[in-house]
């Protein structure tokens, strides 16, 4: 799930209440059945683990190993299974060739996978990550997205809070629109990038590709085409059809 | 010490008969930047980190910055930074009067454990020595100001306090200048 | 415990437009003053007079009761202790094996606590009437060398900065299941490290940054500097100087030479 918006909309105020980082001033906020305004930020951690946008934020130990490993020991998991929580999130996020490292060698996307991986490996049903791509160039953002879709796969549930439409387009199932701290708009992508207009009330665009095709609606494309690939299939398909 | 920076100068003659300005003679450039965010590091926790005690009283982890300076960056930054920005701290929370006492107080901290923990090769055990040595320096120098200001109650009243957030800075200030040492050893990026 | 990194409340009054030195020296005096004071009676008089000078000021009660929230405690502590260490005089009122209480330990004790209060007014007063900029402006005029008085504004300037990094720090480690009121003190202590260490590497890495900077505006390159705000006295500042002095001298001499009971 992508929740995206202007800065300063409240993305990060509501993800912060998702682990009690925050507390609301009204109403409640229900996480995994239970009320989270009876549980602590370290209770609700281990459901919901929130990856901060600046990973250096986090990183102190001197490997990255016991990086990892400082999320599982605060949570009191007996050895064994703190080994082994350790070992999946350091596959996950492909890290084998530097764990013995210190994290402050690494470079930015690096660290980014870090700090991730210390909050995966805390087993949490829920990961938030905020603005993960930011400072990434278009290799390692699809190297980060790919190991994040992996996790998916194995059934957490992602909140991507992002700028980039392009990958909200290319990953997100769902999609929440937020703008002045209200959500406006909450459906797929599809949906989503359909409405311009509310987008731009948001200060947001949809991905370029997307945008083409708005301008090429008149020619029969539809206007909630999400990649490259699609464009061309659709365009192929209406060329086809017109002769 | 009173350095009157005046205009008049002796002057040298650059090649097309222009005269070239003196250089001042400051500190390097990496000192300042180094002494102003240490001392910003000193007010700062100082000012926002506090470990509560069971029984509603509590310590700032303040010292254990001045340790910290001292045993990663030497005497005289453990002395000047410390000092001034435990004192800084003073006069930001409301109790500015007290600042020059911190100022005597934690900068006698920061000298001498900077003296005696870069002493023996920076052996652990010296900078354990330099935590006590300093620690009675700190909590001697506000034994005797609270004497004076505040009477002997008083003085009595803080002295197990003072000691006691002494250790735990000094506790803290330890681990922290051994995981820093680690990431100054490795300033470069890599991979 | 978070209360304001400034206490400076921006405002027109007459405090306010003092040149920053005068202030300083004259904290320094009316400091003096109150220490060589010993009668409560005067002690309450100057009391009332600083805090007169509060309200000329025009600061905000609220805010003031909250900046002197620290020294109202040590007040409290002050009266208590006090007489239960200083049991000269008659009358006594308590006694009980080594406990001696008199009236005159509790005067003492009372004494103390409003000189505390001068003090900590006094001080209050130069720092909500003087931006953390005139101040340092102030220290450089009056002798100390350009370069300590850069490091200083510099860390002026980062300390709400470094607050809210802190603040953020703790944020996150919390998200990682880091309890910092849970635990025996030492564990406590050790969680601090974990704060602790990023943000002493967010800060080394700043210095780096900061120092770069400096070099690239030509640092050092001449030791003839000069300044965008200068610092002028006025006959006012001066006449204010000299209020300031005598405040001090008059009593101090009344009391020193002529032995008037202060």
């Amino acid at each position: 799930m992508a929740i995206v918006g202007s800065n300063a909309c409240g993305k990060t105020t509501l993800a912060k209440n998702l682990n009690g980082l925050l507390r609301p001033t009204a109403g409640t906020v229900v996480v995994a059945g239970r009320a989270a305004e009876d549980q602590t930020v370290a209770q609700l951690s281990r459901v919901v683990g929130y990856a901060f946008q600046n990973p250096d934020h986090q990183l102190f130990c001197a490997t990255v190993d016991e990086e990892v490993r400082f999320g599982p020991v605060n949570l009191g998991y007996p050895e064994d299974q703190i080994r082994a929580k350790v070992e999946h999130a350091i596959e996950a996020m492909s890290l084998q060739s530097v764990r013995k490292l210190s994290p402050h060698t690494l470079r930015l996307s690096n660290r980014r996978r870090v700090s991730i991986a210390s909050v995966i490996a805390m087993d949490p049903q829920v990961i938030v990550l905020d603005e993960p791509t930011t400072g990434l160039d278009a290799g390692e953002t699809k190297v980060l997205m790919e190991n994040v879709l992996r996790l998916n796969r194995e059934g957490r549930t992602i909140v991507l809070i992002t700028h980039d439409m392009r990958i909200v387009a290319e990953y997100a199932s769902r999609v929440l629109v937020m703008t002045n701290g209200r959500i406006v708009l909450d459906s797929d992508p599809r949906g989503a990038f359909a409405d311009l207009d509310v987008l731009r009330n948001c200060g947001l665009v949809p991905p370029p590709v997307t945008l083409l095709a708005h301008r090429l609606a008149k020619l029969g494309i539809p206007k909630d085409v999400l990649s490259s690939q699609e464009l061309v299939l659709r365009i192929v398909l209406e060329k086809g059809g017109a002769r | 010490m009173l350095v009157v920076m005046s205009s008049a100068s002796m002057e040298s003659r650059t090649a097309d008969g222009e005269a070239r300005p003196r250089p001042a003679k400051f500190v390097s450039p990496k000192t300042v930047a180094l002494y102003a965010v240490l001392t910003v590091l000193a007010t700062a926790i100082t000012m926002t980190l506090v470990i509560p005690l069971p029984n509603r009283g509590y310590f700032n982890v303040g010292d254990s910055m001045v340790f910290f300076a001292a045993f990663a960056f030497g005497w005289r930054a453990g002395m000047i930074c410390g000092g001034i920005g435990s004192a800084a701290a003073d006069l930001l929370l409301g109790y500015g009067f007290f600042a020059p006492i911190t100022l005597v107080a934690k900068g006698t901290e920061g000298f001498v454990s900077g003296v005696l923990g870069g002493a023996w090769k920076n052996a652990t055990w010296a900078k354990v020595l330099g935590i006590w040595a300093g620690g009675i320096c700190m909590v001697t120098t506000y034994f005797v100001a609270e004497w004076i200001f505040f009477g002997l109650g008083y003085a009595l009243f803080e002295l197990p306090w003072n000691a006691g957030q002494v250790l735990i800075g000094g506790l803290i200030g330890l681990s922290l200048a051994q995981a820093v040492a680690v990431y100054r050893g490795t300033s470069s990026r890599a991979v | 415990m978070s209360g304001f990194v400034d206490l400076y409340t921006a405002s027109g009054t007459i405090l306010h437009r003092m040149d920053p030195r005068v202030k300083i020296v004259s904290v320094v005096f009316l400091s003096l003053l109150a220490i060589i004071i010993t009668e409560l009676v005067y002690l309450l008089i100057l009391a009332a007079a600083l805090a007169g000078l509060i309200f000329i000021g025009r600061a905000s009660l609220s805010k003031t009761l909250i900046a002197l929230r620290y020294v109202l405690r040590v007040m409290v502590l002050i009266i208590i202790l006090w007489p239960f260490f200083d049991p000269h005089g008659t009358p006594v009122l308590f006694e009980f094996g080594l406990i001696k209480i008199t009236l005159p330990g509790i005067l003492g004790g009372l004494e103390t606590a409003v000189r505390v209060f001068c003090l900590a007014v006094v001080w209050y007063i130069l720092m909500f009437t003087t931006s953390q900029g005139d101040l340092v402006r102030a220290l450089v005029k009056m002798g100390l060398r350009f370069d300590f008085g850069l490091s200083l504004s510099i860390s002026l300037r980062f300390l709400p900065t470094f607050t809210a990094t802190v603040e953020s720090i703790k944020d996150a480690q919390r998200a990682r299941g880091m309890e910092l009121d849970k635990g025996s003190l030492k564990k406590r202590a050790m969680n601090y490290v974990s704060v602790l260490v990023p943000t002493i590497i967010m800060a080394l890495k700043t210095a780096d940054t900061l120092s770069l900077a400096l070099q690239s505006r030509a640092y050092g390159a001449r030791a003839d500097r000069t300044y965008l705000r200068e610092l002028w006295m006025r006959p006012v500042d001066y006449l204010a100087l000299c209020i300031s002095i005598a405040i001090f001298a008059i009593p101090a001499t009344a009391k020193y030479i002529f032995s008037v009971p202060l």
